[in-house]
C-alpha cells in the first residue's frame, strides 16, 4: 500500500493499518471509518462487506434466474446435467467445498480466491453477453441478465479489490486466474453442442456466483461479526 | 318262515313286556340300525344304536337273512368294527345279495327288535379317506409347482388292496375360504401349477370306489409356496435433502425384490473424480437411506448417485440421480417461537413474534443464511395470511383483531436455493379485547337510551299531538276580508292581492272573456265535454291559461268540470267560486233541473235578444272570432260601468249572469250565437263601442271585481236558500222583480244585492244573456293571476291566427253553438 506519501499522513496510515491488521488477525472487528485526523474518510470494512454481499447476492440471483430460464427453455430432456459434470473452467481453482474448509481457510486466501474466481469470469461474461444474442429466439430477459451480470461482476471485483487491499497484509495476488477457452464452444455450428456450451457456462456461472456469495457471507460473519451473525 | 315266527313271537313278547313295564321294569327299548357301510365292496359293517335298556343289562343280537334264502343267520363278527357293530367279512359278503338285518336287544324281562334294514352291499360302499398325503413344491423357469402324493385308504383286510379308487384333491391359500377342487382320477399323486408365489396352501384328498360315496376328506396338509426367485427391479431414488447445508441424506424406494432377500447398495461419484464410492452410512438415516456426513459432503459439486439392488438372481441399478448439495438444502422448522403481546403508546396491542433458527443450522458462521416466512390466521379463519420477513428473527404484527385467537406458524428456507422447511407447530395467541369495546358499549347504551326517549316523545306527540301543535303553533286566522283569496296571499302577487282587495289596477277584462268561454264550454258539452276541452292540450293560449288557473285554484275547485269556476277564484272571488262549484255539483247531480234551467234561460234569451240587443250582440261578436272574447269582456266591462255609473239595466243583468252560471250560460250562448247571425251588423257596431269601452274598463275594472264578488256571495245565498233570495228581491227595486219573473230568477236576485251596495238599479230585462257576459270578466280575472295582461294580449293575438275552433276563443264559442240545436 502506498503509505510513503507525506510523512505525517503516511505515518498515521501505517499506524492505522497495523492496528487494523492486528485486530483482524485476532478476529476482532475492525473498522474505524473516519478517525479524527484522518485525511481520507473511507468506508468501513463492514460497509464494504455489506455492499459486496449485496452485490454478490444480486449477481447470484441474476445468474440462477438466467440459468433456470435457459434450462426451462432449451435444456429440457437433453440430459445436459449429466454432461455438465466437471467442466467448469474455474474448477482448477481449489475452493472450499464445505463449511469446514471455508472456515479453515485463511480469510486472505479466501479473499484472493474470490477475486480469482471473479477475474476468471471477466472474459467469459463478456463473451456470454455477446454470444447469447446469437441463440435462436433468445429471450430478452436472458440477454439483459447477461449484460447486467457482466457489469455487476466488474463492480464486485472492484469492491473485492478494495476489501482485499484493506485486509491484506502482503501483496495482492494478481496471479490467481483461470483462463477460459470456451468461446469456440459457444460458437459451435451444431445447435445441440452450442446450447450445451451455454448451458454449461450458465451452470458454472450460477455455481461460482453462489460460491462467491457464500464465501463472502462467511467472511463477513467471520471478519465483521466474529462468527456471530 | 322263521322270520315271521320271530316277528310274531316279538309281538307276543311285547305285549307281555308292556304289561310288565307297567309294574316298574321293562323290556329293552328298540335298537336302531344307524348305518351299514362297505369300505371296499367286499366286506361291510353295520352299526346300531341301543334303545333304552329297561333297567337291565342288555344283550344285542344281530340277525340277518339273505333275500335268496329263508335262513336266518346271526352276526359273524361283533368285534372287528367296534362296539354295537357287526362286521361281515369277505366270506359273509356277497355283493349280489340283499341282506335283511335286524338287531334284537334282550334283557331279563324280554327282548326288542329293531326295524329290519335292507342292505345292498354295492350301494353302501364308502371308502376311508386316503392317507399319507405329502406335498412338495418345485420351481422351474419362474413357475412354482406343487406335488401332492397320497396312499389309498387302509383296509382291515390287508390282503384285499387291489381296489381302484378315484381321487379328488382340493386346495386353497391358507387365508382364503374357498377351496379349489381338482378331479385327480385314479392316480395317487397330482401336480398343481399356477400357484401364487409366497403363499401357503392347504391341500386335502378324498377317494371313491366306482359306485359308492366319496370318502371323507383326508387330513389337511399345508405347504408354503416359495417366492419367485427373480433379480430385483430398479429401485428409485426418492430425494436427497440437506437439513443444514453440511450433511445430506438420500432415500430410495426399493422395487420388488424377486422373492429373495435383496441388498441395496448406494454408489456415488463426485464431479471431477472417476472413482465410485459406496454410501458411507446406511444406518443413521433409517432403512433405505444413505447418510453423507460432513466429510463426505461437498458443495458446488455434482454427485452422481445410483442405488443398486442385488439378490441371488442378479442386480438392478436405479437411474442416476444428480445432486448438487447446494440446491437441496431444506432446513428444519424454526424453534423457540414466542408470541408476546405488547401495547403501543396508543394502548393498541400488537404482537411480537420471535423465533430461533433450527438448531442444526449454523447461521452464525454465515455459511447458511436463512429467510423466514410466517403465516397466521384467526382460529376459525380459512385463509392464512403469509408474511415474508426476510432474515429477521422477529416480527411485529399490528392491526390484529382484538378478541380473536390467532394461529401462528413459521417456516424457513435458505437464501437463493433450497426448499421451505415444514411449518413450525401451531402457536396460539389470543388478542385481548380492547378497551375500545367498553367505549362501544357505552355508546350503544347511549344510543339505545336516546332512541327510547325519541320513541316516548313521538308517542306523546301522537297522543296529544293536536293540542301540542295548537299550543306551539296557534293557527293563523284566515283573512276575513271578503273576496280575499288566501291563495293569493300565499302566492304574494301584489297585483292580484290588490285586485282582490278592490284595487282596480289590474285589467280583469281579458279574464272576463275567458270566463265566458269556459262557461260556454261547460254548457255545451256538459260535464263530459268540458273535461276533454280542458284536458286537451289545446294550442290556444287561453285554454292553457285556464288550465294553469285551474291548477292554482284546485284547492277550492273539486271537480275538473268546474275549471272555469276555478278561474274565477284567483280573481278574488273565492267564496263566490265555491258557491258556484257547489252549484255545478248540484247541476251534475240533477240534470233535469239543470236542463230546466237551461230551457228557462233559452226562453229568457229570446227576450233578452229582443230587449237588450247590446249584450246579445256582444256575445255574438265574441263567438265568431277570437277577438269577440275581448268584446265580450269589454262588454261586461261596459256593463259594470253601466251599473256603476248609470246603473244601466242592461249591464246589471250581465253581472248577475256572471254569477249565475254555466247552466244559463249555455242557452245564453246559443241565443247569442243566433243573435250574432241574425244581428251580425249590429254586433259589429257594438264591438266598436266595446273596444272603446275596454280601455275605460281596464281603468275601472278594479271596481267591478269587488262588485262581482259581492254578487257572487249573494248567489250563494240564493242558491242555497230561495227564501233569502226572495228577501233580497223584496229589497231590490222593481226591476229585480222582473228578474224573478224570468227563468233565471236567482241571478236577478244577485243583481239586486249588487244594487244595494252600489245603488245599482236592476232592470227587469236581466236575462240569461246578460249573465254570460258577466261571466266573461270573471274568466278573464281568473287568467290574470297566472299571466300578466300583456301576456294575455299576446295570447289573444296568438290565438286569432289559428284556424281550429279550439285554438281560438271563438271556436270555443262555436262548439256550444253547434251543440245548441241538439238541445233545442
Amino acid at each position: 500500500m502506498s503509505t510513503k506519501g507525506a510523512p505525517l499522513k503516511g505515518l498515521l496510515l501505517v499506524v492505522l493499518l497495523v492496528s487494523h491488521m492486528l485486530l483482524t488477525k485476532e478476529g476482532v472487528t475492525s473498522l474505524p471509518i473516519c478517525p479524527s485526523g484522518s485525511v481520507s474518510c473511507q468506508l468501513s470494512l463492514e460497509e464494504l462487506f455489506d455492499r459486496a454481499v449485496k452485490l454478490s447476492h444480486y449477481i447470484h440471483f441474476l445468474s440462477s434466474e438466467m440459468f433456470n430460464e435457459f434450462d426451462e427453455r432449451y435444456a429440457q430432456g437433453r440430459g445436459f446435467i449429466a454432461k455438465a459434470v466437471n467442466s467448469c473452467h474455474t474448477a482448477s481453482l481449489t475452493t472450499p467445498e464445505d463449511k469446514e474448509q471455508a472456515q479453515q481457510i485463511h480469510h486472505e486466501d479466501l479473499l484472493n480466491l474470490i477475486l480469482g474466481v471473479l477475474r476468471s469470469w471477466n472474459d467469459p461474461l463478456i463473451h456470454l453477453a455477446s454470444e447469447v444474442q446469437r441463440i435462436k429466439e433468445a429471450p430478452e430477459t436472458i440477454l439483459s441478465k447477461a449484460v447486467e451480470i457482466e457489469e455487476q461482476n466488474k463492480r464486485l471485483q472492484e469492491g473485492m479489490e478494495k476489501i482485499v487491499g484493506r485486509v491484506h497484509s502482503g501483496e495482492v495476488g494478481n496471479d490467481i486466474y483461470t483462463p477460459w477457452d470456451g468461446l469456440p464452444s459457444l460458437q459451435l455450428a451444431d445447435e445441440d453442442s452450442r446450447l450445451f456450451a451455454f448451458y454449461n457456462l450458465l451452470h458454472c456461472l450460477r455455481r461460482d456466483s453462489h460460491k462467491i456469495d457464500n464465501y463472502l457471507k462467511v467472511l463477513k460473519c467471520r471478519l465483521i461479526h466474529d462468527n456471530n451473525c | 318262515m322263521k322270520q315271521r315266527f320271530i316277528s310274531s313271537a316279538q309281538i307276543i313278547l311285547q305285549f307281555a313286556l308292556t304289561t310288565v313295564g307297567l309294574t316298574g321294569q321293562s323290556y329293552p327299548g328298540k335298537p336302531q340300525i344307524i348305518r351299514c357301510r362297505s369300505l371296499e365292496k367286499e366286506t361291510f359293517s353295520c352299526w346300531w344304536k341301543p334303545g333304552s335298556d329297561g333297567g337291565h343289562p342288555n344283550n344285542y343280537t344281530l340277525f340277518y337273512s339273505k333275500d335268496s334264502e329263508e335262513k336266518i343267520y346271526e352276526c359273524p363278527d361283533y368285534l372287528t368294527s367296534g362296539p354295537n357293530s357287526c362286521y361281515f367279512d369277505k366270506n359273509h359278503t356277497n355283493p349280489w345279495t340283499t341282506y335283511i338285518i335286524t338287531v334284537m336287544a334282550t334283557n331279563e324281562i324280554g327282548s326288542n327288535s329293531s326295524d329290519p334294514q335292507h342292505v345292498d352291499v354295492t350301494s353302501i360302499v364308502q371308502p376311508d379317506a386316503p392317507v399319507n398325503l405329502s406335498l412338495e413344491t418345485n420351481t422351474s423357469a419362474n413357475m412354482s409347482y406343487l406335488w401332492a402324493k397320497w396312499s389309498p385308504p387302509l383296509l382291515a383286510d390287508a390282503s384285499s388292496n387291489s381296489h381302484e379308487y378315484h381321487y379328488e384333491l382340493r386346495l386353497k391359500p391358507e387365508e382364503k375360504e374357498e377351496w379349489e377342487t381338482v378331479s385327480v382320477g385314479v392316480q395317487t399323486h397330482y401336480e398343481v401349477s399356477s400357484l401364487q408365489a409366497g403363499v401357503k396352501y392347504i391341500v386335502q384328498v378324498r377317494c371313491m370306489l366306482d359306485l359308492g360315496e366319496w370318502s371323507e376328506w383326508s387330513s389337511e396338509k399345508s405347504i408354503q409356496i416359495p417366492k419367485e426367485r427373480l433379480p430385483p427391479e430398479k429401485p428409485t431414488i426418492i430425494k436427497c435433502r440437506s437439513p443444514e447445508k453440511e450433511t445430506f441424506t438420500c432415500w430410495w424406494k426399493p422395487a420388488s425384490d424377486g422373492g429373495l432377500s435383496t441388498n441395496h447398495t448406494l454408489l456415488y461419484s463426485k464431479e471431477g473424480e472417476e472413482k465410485v464410492y459406496e454410501c458411507p452410512d446406511y444406518k443413521t438415516a433409517g432403512p433405505n437411506s444413505c447418510y453423507f456426513d460432513k466429510k463426505h459432503t461437498s458443495f458446488w459439486t455434482i454427485y452422481n448417485i445410483t442405488v443398486r439392488a442385488t439378490n441371488e438372481m442378479g442386480s438392478n441399478v436405479s437411474d442416476p440421480h444428480y445432486v448438487d448439495v447446494t440446491y437441496i438444502v431444506q432446513p428444519d422448522p424454526p424453534v423457540n417461537i414466542t408470541l408476546e403481546l405488547k401495547k403501543s403508546i396508543k394502548r393498541k396491542p400488537y404482537l411480537v413474534l420471535t423465533w430461533s433458527p433450527p438448531p442444526l443450522a449454523d447461521v452464525r458462521s454465515g455459511w447458511l443464511t436463512l429467510e423466514y416466512e410466517l403465516r397466521l390466521k384467526p382460529e376459525e379463519g380459512e385463509e392464512w395470511e403469509t408474511i415474508f420477513v426476510g432474515q429477521q428473527t422477529q416480527c411485529k404484527m399490528f392491526s390484529l383483531n382484538p378478541g380473536k385467537r390467532y394461529i401462528v406458524q413459521i417456516h424457513c428456507k435458505p437464501d437463493h436455493h433450497g426448499l421451505w422447511s415444514e411449518w413450525s407447530p401451531e402457536m396460539y395467541i389470543e388478542i385481548p379485547t380492547d378497551f375500545k369495546v367498553k367505549d362501544m358499549v357505552v355508546w350503544i347504551i347511549v344510543g339505545v337510551l336516546s332512541s327510547l326517549i325519541c320513541l316516548i316523545m313521538s308517542w306523546i306527540m301522537i297522543l296529544k299531538g293536536y293540542r301540542m301543535m295548537a299550543f306551539i303553533l296557534p293557527p293563523v286566522p284566515g283573512p276575513k276580508i271578503k273576496g280575499i283569496d288566501t291563495h293569493l296571499l300565499e302566492t304574494g302577487k301584489s297585483e292580484e292581492l290588490l285586485s282582490a282587495l278592490g284595487c282596480h289596477g289590474f285589467p280583469p277584462t281579458s279574464d272576463c272573456e275567458e270566463l265566458l268561454i269556459e262557461y260556454l264550454e261547460v254548457e255545451d258539452s256538459e260535464d263530459q265535454q268540458l273535461m276533454p276541452n280542458h284536458d286537451t292540450p289545446s294550442k290556444n293560449t287561453k285554454i292553457v291559461l285556464k288550465e294553469t288557473d285551474s291548477d292554482s285554484g284546485r284547492g277550492s275547485c273539486d271537480s275538473p268540470s268546474l275549471l272555469p269556476v276555478k278561474c274565477r277564484e284567483p280573481r278574488g272571488l273565492p267564496s263566490a267560486l265555491q258557491t258556484q262549484d257547489v252549484r255545478a255539483k248540484e247541476k251534475k247531480g240533477e240534470k233535469g233541473s239543470w236542463e230546466a234551467q237551461c230551457m228557462a234561460s233559452e226562453q229568457k234569451t229570446l227576450p233578452c235578444n229582443n230587449e237588450s240587443t247590446k249584450s246579445c250582440t256582444w256575445l255574438a261578436a265574441q263567438l265568431p272570432s277570437t277577438q269577440p272574447a275581448m268584446f265580450a269582456y269589454h262588454s261586461t266591462v261596459e256593463a259594470f260601468k253601466m251599473t256603476l255609473n248609470t246603473t244601466n239595466v242592461n249591464t246589471s243583468p250581465v253581472l248577475v249572469g256572471n254569477e249565475e252560471n254555466h247552466q244559463s250560460l249555455y242557452p245564453i250562448a246559443e241565443t247569442v250565437y243566433d243573435d250574432v247571425e241574425k244581428v251580425g251588423e249590429n254586433s259589429k257596431t257594438d264591438q266598436t263601442t266595446v273596444q272603446v269601452r275596454q280601455n275605460q274598463h281596464n281603468d275601472k275594472s278594479p271596481f267591478l271585481n269587488p262588485k262581482l264578488m259581492d254578487y257572487v256571495e249573494v248567489h250563494k245565498v240564493r242558491q242555497d236558500e230561495e227564501p233569502t233570495l226572495l228577501l233580497k228581491h223584496k229589497e231590490n227595486n222593481g226591476k229585480t222583480k222582473k228578474c224573478t219573473v224570468s227563468g233565471t230568477n236567482k241571478e236577478y236576485t244577485k243583481v239586486s244585492t249588487v244594487v244595494d251596495h252600489h245603488i245599482l238599479v236592476l232592470l227587469p230585462d236581466q236575462r240569461t244573456q246578460n249573465t254570460p257576459v258577466s261571466q266573461e270578466p270573471v274568466a278573464e280575472t281568473s287568467q290574470n293571476p297566472q299571466q300578466s295582461q300583456a301576456e294575455k294580449n299576446t295570447s289573444y293575438s296568438m290565438t286569432t291566427p289559428s284556424d281550429s275552433r279550439r285554438d281560438t276563443s271563438g271556436s270555443d264559442y262555436m262548439d256550444p253553438s253547434s251543440f245548441m240545436p241538439s238541445f233545442k
